[in-house]
Formats: C-alpha cells, structure tokens, sequence
C-alpha cells in the first residue's frame, strides 16, 4: 500500500497545485483589497503543494521506477517511457520553479495596485496551470505504457 | 493602477528562473550526450536525475539571490520579465521535447 499511497499523493498535490493556480489566476485577475490575503495565501498552497509533489513524486521514481520502466520499454508503448517519461522528469523543474516563484511575487508586490506585477503573477500562474496539465497527461500516458507492457506479457 | 519599480527580489528571482530553465534544457542535452558526466551524475547522489533536480534548484535559489543583489532590478520593468519568463520556460521545455522527439513512433522510435 505504501507504493500506492505515494504514487496517489504524488498525483493528488499534482492537482492541488494545478488547482490552486487556477484559483491565484482568477483571484489575481479581480485582485483588490477584500482578496489580496487570500492571493498571498494561494500563492503559498502553489508552492507548497508542488514542493510535496515533486518530492513524494521524485522518490518514487529513483526507487520504484525502475522495475516498470523495464516493462515499459519492453513493451509497445516503449515511447511511453522514452518520451512521455523523460520529457516529465526534466520540464517539471519548470513549473517547480514558478511555483515557488509565485509567493515571492505575492508576498513582496501590492498586485491590487501594481499592474505589472499583476500581470507577472498572471503570466506565472497561468504558466503553471499549462505545465501541470501537460504533467497530468504524460502521467498519464506513462500509466497506459506500463498497462500496454503488462498485457504483452 | 500604476506600474510601479520591481521589487529587487521578484527581479533576481524571475530572472532566475528564466535563466535556470534554460540551464537545466542545457545540463540535460549535455549529460544525455556525455556518459562521463551522466556516470558522475549517477555517482554523486546515486541517481542522475536526483543529481540533476539538485544542481537546478540550488543554482535557482543561488542565482535568484546573486541577482537580487545587483542593480538588475532598476534596469527591468515587470513586463520586460514577463516576456522572458515565458520564452525561456517555452524554449527550454521545447529544447527538452525536441531532444526526445525522435522516440515518438512517428518519427520511428518506439516501435516494436
């Protein structure tokens, strides 16, 4: 259970951070004073659940990955692996960085009254939400490669 | 709403992560590239790719400070970092993809 529980929550703080940028995004889009807290705040869950994700994600990957990755490549899918997967493991330093970019652009800017950081913040969160789908869908895809590479056995 | 000078750490640390973005397409063609440096990879933490992930945010968190500290934040508006935000995280993760587009069954790889 524990394998599955780490690959879940990997997923799941996947989603939450994909989630809270789509929440930063339309907050910051009507930022004003009534919200600039919850901005700050939103901001912060990006980063934080994105750390979460990349860590649990990350360990998964140096110490389980590998027996599947095996099945992968020997199976039909074998670009499951050979794109899908490479392409994942090296992009997500990307979104990694925005997100935790996010709060140092929230908590240092008054983007109620700061267009430019305004837009900054936009432009990150929207960033975000883009790679973390894409994130969302290779994982996907990796997961079908492993099914494809079982069924062959 | 005014747009108001950048705040020097929003500053160093946008231009960090333009700048590690791109530095991390760069480590990444290059270990793929170089079995000496994916073995010293390997070797150092057990795994490159925990090596790699490792180099990329300390550098960001380094750069982001050195950059903070320079005079760089005058000399930059938010709009300006804007645009190089997102063309540096677009071109490094499209370095990235290209590098392993060959593997793609259309283009021959993958395929059984």
């Amino acid at each position: 259970m524990f394998v599955q529980g780490m690959m879940f929550s990997h997923v799941m703080f996947g989603v939450l951070g994909i989630l809270c940028a789509v929440a930063l995004f339309t907050d910051t889009l009507n930022a004003c004073e009534s919200n600039l807290e919850r901005i700050k705040k939103l901001s912060m869950a990006v980063a934080v659940f994105l750390v979460l994700s990349y860590l649990i994600g990350g360990y998964w990957y140096v110490v389980f990955y590998g027996a599947e990755r095996d099945i992968i490549k020997a199976g039909q899918w074998a670009w499951a692996h050979a794109f899908f997967m490479e392409v994942k493991e090296h992009v997500f330093f990307v979104p990694l960085m925005l997100g935790i970019y996010a709060p140092i652009v929230a908590y240092r800017n008054d983007v109620c009254r700061d267009a430019g950081a305004r837009k900054l913040l936009l432009t990150i969160s929207a960033l975000t939400v883009l790679f973390g789908l894409f994130m969302e869908g290779a994982g996907g895809i990796i997961s079908k490669g492993l099914s494809i590479g079982l069924m062959g056995r | 709403m005014t747009n108001s000078k950048m705040d020097k750490y929003t500053a160093g640390f946008g231009l960090s992560v333009a700048v590690t973005s791109l530095l991390n397409a760069i480590l990444l063609l290059v270990k793929e590239t170089n079995p000496a440096l994916m073995n010293a990879m390997k070797a150092a933490m057990g795994h490159h790719w925990t090596t790699h992930g490792t180099m990329v945010l300390v550098l960001f968190v380094l750069l982001g400070f050195v950059f903070s500290a320079t005079k760089f934040a005058e000399k930059w508006d938010s709009g300006k970092m804007v645009w190089l935000i997102v063309f540096a995280s677009i071109i490094g993760s499209v370095a990235i993809a290209g590098f392993f587009l060959p593997n793609l069954p259309f283009a021959g790889g993958g395929m059984k």
